[in-house]
């Protein structure tokens, strides 16, 4: 459109090319309002853009370092359970609030305690929490948090065991999950002094470490739960093979 | 021009609940992105912040009927590129949540669900192919800033 024939070209008298000068003065109009809301357009698309992706990063907080690490944990966010010499050695990523990991521990759960306790085994337990979205009231990280407070309180066999009973007790995907008071009593069955969990588990005060735990656990391209590894080697297969596998490392 | 505007409400729908879920949770989005093992680690996070923005952004464009041909051809490559995601994770043999819609990447027996997001990506797609085809639809805000030189301004000069 940018002719050198500019309507501000020589005036002209004749109407037929007045009235062309003039439309042609429209389309320029007309296209370079165009240009203008083009530009504008993508200009207030791309601030919102970087708007909303500025106020992303600010909301993310996996990239902070704890403040509060529970006693015992590895670099790994685990806590290991059984002596340090045995083996096999077992690592476990879960969830509390992951069905599958909940249908591997109804397996595994008890004859792999037998086995921690007789030093047959030592596992590492990986608890993360990525499935606060399948809870009403946040059960994972809460349990998660809650796991420990109890190993930091009362060490691994008591994260042992609380572990077992929120596994044995978890709550249905997308409901209520047990509150706070539930999680103490819990931790109190598997050993631990009330007075030493009560404001960690209200508190909440390893939350953060528990989003570094599962932080972790995706920058060890470990995309699911339940994920275990026998002796550094990842087990392939569905959960039955899973579970197979753990009570044949055991056995 | 009316089916024009249900593409534009259900695909801008989509977008919108599709992204601003991953807005809420930017941990999630990133891990999402890390989860499908196709980029480097060096811009995981990048386009884990990113990408919840622009499907906002397109969505916020497709519902509005604001440069509807340009959001329209964002959003169907937005899909296609989800679509080859699914499918590479797929034939890799990687189970885990598409983090379509939030989520952490991270899941039990995903693998069952690759094809039904494969179909609703492909639909949603579809549509969007259209919008970029017939971008001219009721109720679009295109409509309100090309009328008026139609209208008001051709008529006084009387001409075409």
């Amino acid at each position: 459109m940018a002719s050198a024939k500019g309507p501000k070209k020589g005036p002209k008298y004749s109407d037929r090319s007045a009235q062309a000068a003039a439309l042609l003065a429209e389309q320029q109009k007309l296209e370079s309002r165009r240009r203008m809301t083009a530009i504008g357009g993508v200009v207030a698309v791309l601030a919102l853009i970087v708007g909303l992706t500025w106020w992303s990063i600010s909301r993310d907080s996996s990239g902070e370092v704890a403040q509060q690490v529970p006693a015992g944990a590895t670099s790994d966010f685990g806590v290991v359970v059984g002596d340090a010499g045995a083996t096999p050695n077992i690592v476990i990523y879960e969830d509390f609030q992951c069905p599958i990991c909940r249908d591997l521990e109804s397996v595994i759960g008890e004859p792999l305690r037998q086995a921690l306790d007789a030093g047959n085994a030592q596992a590492e337990f990986r608890v993360v929490s990525f499935l606060d979205r399948a809870s009403e009231n946040e059960f994972s990280s809460r349990a998660a948090n809650a796991a420990a407070a109890v190993n930091d309180a009362a060490g691994p066999d008591a994260f042992k065991q609380f572990h077992d009973l929120v596994f044995a007790n978890q709550p249905e995907e997308g409901t209520a999950g047990p509150d706070d008071e539930q999680l103490i009593e819990w931790a109190v069955e598997a050993g631990a002094t009330e007075a030493d969990v009560r404001g960690p588990i209200e508190e909440q005060v390893f939350g953060q470490w528990v989003v570094n735990a599962t932080d972790a656990m995706s920058k060890n391209d470990v995309t699911g739960t339940p994920t275990v590894f026998i002796d550094g080697e990842l087990v392939e297969g569905d959960i039955q093979a899973i579970a197979e596998a753990v009570l044949a490392a055991i056995e | 021009m009316w089916f024009g505007l249900l593409a534009r409400l259900i695909t801008g729908g989509v977008w919108i609940v599709a992204g601003g879920l991953k807005l809420l949770d930017p941990a999630a989005s990133v891990r999402a992105v890390r989860a499908y093992q196709l980029l480097p680690e060096a811009i995981v996070p990048a386009v884990g912040y990113a990408l919840p923005a622009v499907e906002v952004a397109v969505g916020l464009l497709l519902i509005l009927g604001l440069f509807t041909r340009a959001a329209a051809i964002a959003s169907a490559i937005l899909f296609a590129l989800f679509i080859v995601g699914i499918i590479s994770v797929w034939v890799r043999g990687i189970s885990i949540d598409c983090g379509c819609f939030g989520g952490g990447g991270a899941k039990e027996d995903a693998i069952k669900d690759y094809p039904w997001e494969i179909a609703r990506d492909l639909g949603l797609m579809a549509l969007s192919g259209w919008l970029a085809w017939m971008p001219r639809t009721a109720l679009a805000v295109d409509n309100l800033l090309s009328k008026p030189h139609h209208t008001s301004e051709e008529m006084l000069h009387g001409q075409r």
